[in-house]
């Protein structure tokens, strides 16, 4: 490092404050509730490179640090260098290089100069409220191509030389539904831009063009050194993972990301080989092929929490490498839709948490419950032909155990961190009764460390003409599992009229009507135990079951824990505890996934699964998709049936079945590559 | 000379020592005065210094009219997890409104910080099959036989305090109400809190929080204001007792013991409130706003004070819990005097955010403390004189402040550990800079017009180079910084806030203005018969409404003041449209637009009802002729180790003008003034630093 250690520390101060400042006066001025609602928007300074070297630290999306502006950057500078002024817009998930991830996301850079040269970039993005295409608001699941999810906007200079381009805005504002909100929009960006030039030119002007310059060097290599300290924590070696998503919303297959991690003295290198093809929907990650913030943001908050004074910049990451084959769900190809991609980074986080558990058990939570679902209600409104639409409450699922601390009941801080909703503001905008908003008991997986218990939510509906929306529904097959003893999380579950005679399981809903007097419940994965049950603390069961989060047959059952009145048994819970430790009860499969995923595997094991994922990879990217569902559908022809039949159900024969499997593969896919034989074989 | 004199007194219990400012009224004097604390019964620090006042003066305790006290004990029990054991009724299936909160965590970063501490468990949430609809309308009620299976569950559960929330209560408090004294009759002597007669508004997580909060230090407070009146009734002091609160004014006690939630933050608020009132008459509100800058121990907290009024905040926190009573807005920016530096794993210097606090406390004070702070920075820089520490009362070890930075030089390229202290109070200071510039880019002002008033033990001792750092012009350092809290209480009027839920789009007929006049009546009943119990030293009433409001479809709303407040002076008024025509207006103003179509939601109606005091006038200072005071020179690490003169702040004459570098020592704080900065005493002894012209604002 070139700077002293206290202009060090002065410029990060300096540096990340500007960033913040941006961030308050973005959110000031937007309009898109996303920005005021959710803090969906970002700030940063960006390096020559595109690269961030400072950020919010509390303000706006944490998962963004690692974004590269470079090649969007690159894409108009090709066209013409940079001039004082000049802008560069752009939402397209490939044209930007994984800059935007879908295309709500408008990114907006400025070249901020110095004496005539570009000493730095300043940047911002806002989750605006809607970019065209084929939905309100732009994003549907249902999606398969970016033609159908609004403008696409190239990097393209929206101001140039100080002067706006009005005739792009005319472009822009004709495909927006709500233009004067996007127009407020990209003005509050554009002054956000403005402030933080103006604070890097008097930061300039106190501390010099040279000091300005190092820091940006020096604040990269100080997170550089503190994230390997961190890393070196993670034992060398090299460690398998996969799980899954439970489809894709436009077929009912499961969908799966598997990563091999190789560590090797606090370097990390993440391998996504064997991952599933790109879908036809909007599940896809655009990342570039590149490391990228959704392919490793678990490491981020591995690194985060083991050294809460790292300065966030995107040397925290430069001690990870990754590689992601083109044309798979986390790399795909144009026009590949994009907009849900936030549903599939879920579980690339639990596959992360995965590899790092392999590595070293109770390094990070277990997984938390895996799924986040705005539950909308849609009612007709009187006069008009447009719904009242009303988020009734965000859904999440509870978070995973960790060696020393409990999951936490009910919340997930994992991808968004989103406020719930008041019920009383829910109540007052639709004629919704919400009879239960509350923890679901027994749902966190069992552990000495137990997992966060999920949520239960029971809506009773009084108005007709009213439906429900649960996009975003995830973990109704797999499990959030368990680590070094603990138990899976009970999965998700929508229940109509549960408790009455017309009761029924409904599995995941799109858009479910209602009639008045219908009752409808959703429950929501807890997240995975730490630690086997029969080493949990027995207060610590008694004071669960006392609460009512633990049920006496859970406590006797998963814990092992024998309850006299409101007080342990303690001699009946020694004894049991006893037996059930001298028959290894704690010592099965580590990780637990629980009973579906081994039926799953029983046809699908990683062997097969890397291989058929691996031979589709020798097809054109247009045919993967439909090649796979093809033979997946001969392989397995109930499995849209899965919420009547269950995994079992879909998978009655698994020797038979397989063999079809391997017959298909073989009959209708390309050979492997000796480079893939060879990776496999290596597994 | 003894009769006619006639006192009121301020008081602020801190950790260390107990403030007291005392006003002589007829003869417009300020008496000043410090009393240890004592913690584990802080009524009688405060009974010891009315009694020392009292013999100060000569003066009998029925000449006191009004003592206006503050306290933190409300604040510290809930801080430090010391209140009792509550139980929380809610309606059926919401057993879980503390559990889940608002949903969030502390960090997206950090998986190790777990949620905030629970104050009632699960296990002690009651569910009664008791609710309302949005509209009021009652769905469910709790028949008798119900209430009585749930006060004996109370019962036997050995509750100190109940809190209860109903769904849907603030639409129509009387339900819970009902409900809450059917419990107060079942349960003698347990207090019982309704979150919707504390506070009327939608929310119920953030409802039920302000009943549980209530709950939990209701028998705290009410046993503490029992032995305080026995102490001043054994004195024999007949006065009026007001209990400060968190907008900034003060209640009766009988108010305060009832709604003990409205105390919790009032000891930053007084500041802020003696903050505006010194200002008042000597800056212009309209174009200057004001910063407080209260610089403890701990922690330094800002204010700001706009149009001469403390910003209130709708949204605030109390520890790790969000707060929906509207407070004096008060924002913690960073270091305190015992904020720790040190170096991290890779040589970079950090300040905070540990504190060593009062205990150990700095280096210096030689209680134990080893990491120095920056109390031993400035001391090593020469800017505070080790004898004359909080009036020679608390002597500080120089050497050994000093060998503490010396440790922390190493690797810095530092030697001298007054060069290192310098490179603490840098950092610590950028900080603060940095904090104060976003608080101000959040509301849109700029940095030009702000002044700085510092007060607190260490606010006037770096104010000089935060300013300097901030690119601030004006420094404001009150007579006596260090009892600025109580000279708040002293100062504050009577007032209490009310809310009344709307929920009504505005057509702009005559309807809207015939219901907004109503609720508004309502209010104003509710207020005045609430002042009306406040005591007979209320002279004037004053109440101002305001209303929230948005766009349909938003989910924030904006603070919209209703100017006219009394209905029956203008009647035929269209009030609905003027209040829509000013909402367009300032939605324009801050977001750049206005949405023609689809009306405008009025949420809730506010009314800040005040009934004033007999205004205390604060003193003139005599004038002291300067020449009188040796001047007194010390060697400070400024820019360089310079020799700089020491003056007394009591030897400052009214209308003096001194040039920096000074440094002006007084029993409560030191304050230091930098090269190309004037010092410059009013006639009330406030002394106004400004910076000479010339030098621009810097980064």
């Amino acid at each position: 490092m070139k700077l002293g250690k206290i202009t060090l520390e002065l410029m990060h101060q300096k540096l990340r404050a500007c960033t913040e400042e941006m961030a308050l006066a973005l959110s000031h001025a937007a309009r898109s509730t996303y920005v005021k609602d959710a803090a969906d928007f970002g700030t940063a300074l960006a390096n020559l490179d595109g690269k961030f070297f400072a950020y919010p630290a509390a303000l706006g999306v944490s998962g963004f640090l690692d974004l590269d502006c470079g090649p969007a950057i690159a894409a108009v500078a090709a066209t013409g260098p940079l001039e004082p002024g000049d802008v560069i817009i752009t939402n397209h998930p490939y044209a930007s290089g994984g800059l935007a991830t879908h295309m709500p996301d408008l990114q907006l850079i400025k070249p901020y100069f110095h004496d005539g040269r570009i000493i730095c970039y300043g940047w911002d993005f806002i989750h605006s409220a809607d970019i065209g295409g084929g939905v309100p608001s732009s994003i549907s699941p249902a999606f398969t191509t970016i033609f159908q999810e609004g403008l696409q906007i190239p990097p393209v200079r929206i101001v140039r030389a100080g002067q706006i381009n009005t005739e792009f805005l005319a472009i822009y504002s004709a495909n927006c539904r709500v233009p004067e909100v996007n127009l407020a929009d990209v003005h509050a960006m554009l002054a956000a831009l403005t402030v933080g030039e103006r604070r890097v030119q008097a930061i300039v002007a106190r501390h010099g063009v040279e000091t300005f310059m190092a820091a940006q060097a020096d604040l990269v290599d100080w997170a550089r050194t503190k994230s390997r300290e961190v890393q070196r924590q993670i034992p060398n070696g090299v460690f398998d993972f996969w799980d899954y998503l439970d489809d894709d919303f436009n077929s009912p297959f499961p969908v799966r990301i598997r990563c091999r991690m190789t560590v090797r003295d606090g370097h990390v290198h993440l391998d996504y080989t064997g991952t599933d093809p790109q879908v036809a929907s909007a599940y896809n990650v655009p990342t570039g092929g590149m490391r990228h913030p959704w392919l490793t943001l678990k490491l981020m908050h591995l690194v985060g929490s083991l050294d809460p004074t790292i300065p966030l910049n995107f040397g925290l990451f430069e001690n990870i490498t990754v590689a992601v084959p083109r044309g798979t769900i986390l790399n795909p190809v144009a026009p590949a839709a994009t907009g849900v991609r936030a549903a599939t980074a879920v579980r690339i986080n639990d596959v992360i948490v995965g590899v790092l558990t392999r590595a070293l058990s109770g390094l990070i939570p277990c997984p938390s419950g895996g799924t986040v679902v705005p539950v909308v209600v849609a009612e007709r409104a009187e006069g008009t032909g447009n719904p009242v639409l009303s988020v009734i409450q965000t859904l999440v699922g509870g978070t995973g155990g960790q060696a020393g601390m409990d999951g936490i009941d009910g919340r997930d801080s994992g991808l968004a961190n989103l406020y719930n909703t008041p019920l009383e503001r829910s109540e007052a905008e639709v004629g919704v009764i919400v009879e239960r908003y509350g923890l679901r008991p027994d749902s966190g997986g069992a552990g000495q460390w137990r997992g966060g218990m999920g949520l239960e939510m029971r809506l009773a509906f009084r108005t007709p003409g009213t439906s429900v929306l649960g996009r975003g529904l995830e973990r109704f097959v797999f499990r959030p599992w368990g680590a070094a003893g603990g138990r899976p999380g009970a999965r998700c579950e929508v229940i109509l009229n549960r408790g009455r005679p017309d009761e029924r399981r409904l599995g995941k809903i799109d858009e479910l009507f209602v009639a008045p007097g219908d009752t409808l419940t959703f429950l929501t994965a807890g997240g995975g135990g730490y630690g086997n049950p029969l080493h949990r603390d027995s207060a610590l069961v008694l004071r669960d079951v006392l609460a009512g989060l633990v049920s006496q047959n859970a406590a006797q059952a998963e814990y092992g824990v024998v309850l006299d009145g409101d007080a342990v048994d303690s001699v009946a819970t020694a004894r049991l505890r006893g037996e059930r430790l001298s028959t290894g009860q704690g010592h099965g499969p580590d990780p637990d996934f629980g009973p579906e995923r081994a039926i799953w595997e029983s046809v699908f094991d990683d062997r097969i699964a890397t291989e058929f994922a691996l031979r589709l990879q020798g097809l054109p990217v247009g045919t993967r998709q439909s090649v796979r569902q093809e033979i997946l559908k001969q392989v397995l022809p109930r499995m849209a049936e899965i919420n009547r039949i269950g995994l079992a159900g879909a998978l009655a024969d698994p020797p038979a079945q397989k063999r079809l499997l391997r017959q298909l593969i073989d009959d209708r896919l390309p050979p492997l590559s000796p480079a893939d034989a060879a990776w496999i074989c290596s597994s | 000379m003894s009769d006619h004199r006639r006192y009121r007194i301020g008081i602020d219990v801190g950790g260390t020592f107990t403030d007291f400012v005392m006003a002589e009224t007829h003869g417009k004097r300020l008496i000043f005065h410090k009393e240890a604390s004592v913690p584990a019964n802080p009524a009688e620090a405060i009974a010891q210094g009315i009694a020392a006042l009292l013999a100060q003066e000569g003066a009998a305790a029925s000449q006191i009219d009004v003592i206006t006290h503050g306290t933190t004990l409300g604040l510290n029990a809930i801080i430090q997890e010391r209140g009792c054991r509550v139980a929380l009724v809610v309606s059926e299936g919401n057993r879980d409104v503390m559990e889940l909160a608002r949903g969030r965590l502390p960090s997206s970063y950090n998986f190790r910080l777990g949620r905030e501490k629970a104050l009632v468990g699960r296990r002690d949430v009651f569910e009664v099959p008791a609710r309302l609809l949005a509209n009021g309308r009652v769905l469910r009620a709790a028949d008798p036989a119900a209430l009585d299976t749930l006060a004996a569950q109370i019962a036997a559960g050995g509750y100190d305090a109940v809190a209860v929330m109903l769904l849907n209560s603030y639409a129509d408090p009387a339900p819970e109400a009902t409900l809450a004294d059917a419990l107060v009759q079942r349960l003698p002597g347990v207090p019982v809190t309704a979150s919707a007669a504390l506070w009327p508004e939608v929310k119920e997580y953030e409802r039920a929080l302000i009943a549980v909060l209530n709950a939990y230090i209701h028998p705290l407070m009410a046993a503490y204001f029992d032995r305080l009146s026995q102490y001043l009734a054994d004195l024999g002091v007949q006065a009026a007792l007001y209990i400060t609160s968190n907008n900034g004014g003060t209640m009766s006690l009988a108010t305060a013991r009832e709604r003990p939630v409205d105390t919790i933050l009032s000891g930053p608020a007084s500041g802020v409130s003696a903050a505006a009132a010194i200002a008042v008459g000597r800056i212009d509100p309209a174009r200057v706003h004001l910063l407080t800058f209260d610089m403890g121990g701990t922690s330094s907290d800002v204010s700001s004070i706009i149009g001469g009024l403390p910003e209130i905040a709708q949204n605030s926190k109390v520890g790790d819990y969000p707060l929906m009573l509207p407070v004096v807005s008060v924002s913690a920016v960073g270091a305190g005097g015992g904020s720790i530096g040190w170096r991290d794993a890779q040589g970079v210097l950090k300040v905070g955010p540990h504190s060593a606090g009062a205990r150990p406390g700095p280096v210096s004070y030689g209680r134990g403390g080893v990491e120095p702070t920056i109390t031993d920075a400035l001391l090593a820089m020469g800017v505070l004189h080790p004898g004359r520490f909080l009036d020679g009362r608390m002597p500080l070890d120089k050497h050994a402040a000093k060998a503490a930075l010396g440790t922390v030089g190493a690797g810095l390229g530092l030697s001298d550990s007054a060069e290192i202290g310098r490179a603490i109070c840098g950092v610590a200071t950028v900080r603060m800079a940095t904090e104060i510039t976003k608080l101000l880019a959040q509301k849109g002002l700029d940095m030009r017009d702000a002044q700085l008033v510092a007060f607190g033990g260490a606010g006037p001792t770096t104010a000089l180079l935060l300013a300097e750092e901030a690119g601030i012009g004006t420094v404001i350092v009150p007579t006596s910084p260090g009892t600025f809290c109580a000279l708040g209480a002293l100062l504050a009027d009577v007032q209490r806030d009310f809310v009344r839920p709307c929920r009504m789009t505005l057509a702009g007929d005559d309807a809207d203005a015939v219901a907004i006049d109503a609720i508004i009546d309502t209010l104003r009943t509710t207020a005045e018969g609430w002042l009306r119990g406040e005591g007979s030293l209320v002279q004037a009433q004053e109440f101002s409404v305001s209303a929230d409001m948005r766009y349909p479809g938003q989910s924030f709303e904006f603070r919209i003041p209703v100017l006219d407040a009394a209905p029956e002076t203008a009647p035929e008024t269209d009030r609905a449209g003027a209040l829509a025509a000013a909402f367009h207006a300032e939605h324009q103003r801050v977001y750049g637009y206005r949405q023609a179509t689809g009306g405008v939601e009025l949420v809730n109606l506010r009314m800040t009802a005040t009934g004033r005091l007999a205004p205390v006038t604060l003193p003139a200072q005599d004038p002291v002729d300067v020449d009188a005071a040796a001047p007194e020179t010390r060697q400070v690490l400024l820019d360089s180790w310079t020799e700089v003169p020491v003056l007394q702040r009591a030897l400052i004459a009214q209308g003096a003008r001194l040039e920096g570098p000074l440094i002006v020592e007084q029993p409560d704080t030191t304050t230091l003034v930098l090269r190309g900065w004037t010092a410059e005493a009013d006639d009330a002894g406030t002394l106004w630093l400004r910076r000479g012209t010339g030098q621009e604002a810097r980064a």
